[in-house]
């Protein structure tokens, strides 16, 4: 086992260094969303896209250690399945940062 | 050896589950990444099993396997539906359409085949 563990941890690593690219778009499409939900203007398209964008991360993250992060996507697509109520759309921003500091820490 | 069609419309969780199955229990993987590639294929390899995910663009999981239970010819293979909807009432209204199994997203790659073979009964010599 110790050597398929080794193998997998290299192609997971591999992995998540190629898909940066890709990860940050979507952490940008999830930042917008948040953005225009709090000035108003989160439109339904917008809503779900991020809803799209919170759903493949919360199934790939954990997939790579990253089990925070699909926690908080979880969180994500919950709140985005439906038109957002004003109330919920700080929680939004702050998940949307969250998740960005979980996955980057500085 | 087993052999394995993965039907998934992400590349990273082909990849990843590809990888797994190959390097933990040394199965044969076929890949695709959409429901009517995974038809197709299905039909031509005549996988042991597949393993689908829910929520694929155009023809999801569920549409896909309605249409694997019409065709007779791939019909007989058992199906795992792959999905990251955590809550019960999604699993039990994927669980009802007949599938072999439904199993959560994401996975753990050093345990997915255990997984598989322990839900379709398969030794792990």
């Amino acid at each position: 086992m110790k050597n398929e563990e080794a193998q997998i941890g290299t192609l997971l690593a591999n992995l998540w260094e190629r898909s940066l690219p890709t990860l940050h778009e979507r952490l940008n499409i999830l930042d917008r969303a948040a953005l225009e939900g709090i000035s108003g203007n989160l439109s339904e398209t917008s809503r779900i896209e991020a809803l799209n964008v919170a759903h493949k991360l919360s199934g790939t993250l954990g997939m790579f250690g990253r089990h925070q992060g699909t926690e908080i996507a979880r969180e994500m697509e919950q709140l985005l399945s439906a038109p957002i109520p004003a109330a919920a759309l700080p929680r939004l921003v702050t998940l949307a940062a969250s998740l960005r500091q979980a996955l980057f820490p500085n | 050896m087993r052999r394995i069609l993965i039907i998934d419309d992400e590349d990273d969780i082909r990849e990843v589950a590809a990888l797994s199955l190959e390097a933990t229990a040394g199965w044969k993987v076929f890949t695709a990444s959409s429901g009517m590639e995974g038809l197709a294929v299905a039909a031509a390899e005549q996988p042991d099993a597949i393993l689908m995910d829910v929520m694929m663009p155009e023809v999801d999981g569920p549409a896909t396997f309605r249409k694997m239970q019409q065709d007779p010819t791939i019909a007989h293979i058992p199906v795992l539906l792959l999905t990251a909807k955590v809550q019960g009432v999604d699993q039990r209204r994927f669980a009802s359409l007949g599938v072999a199994a439904v199993l959560l997203k994401p996975f753990d790659p050093l345990t997915l085949a255990h997984q598989i073979s322990e839900v379709l009964g398969w030794s792990e010599d």
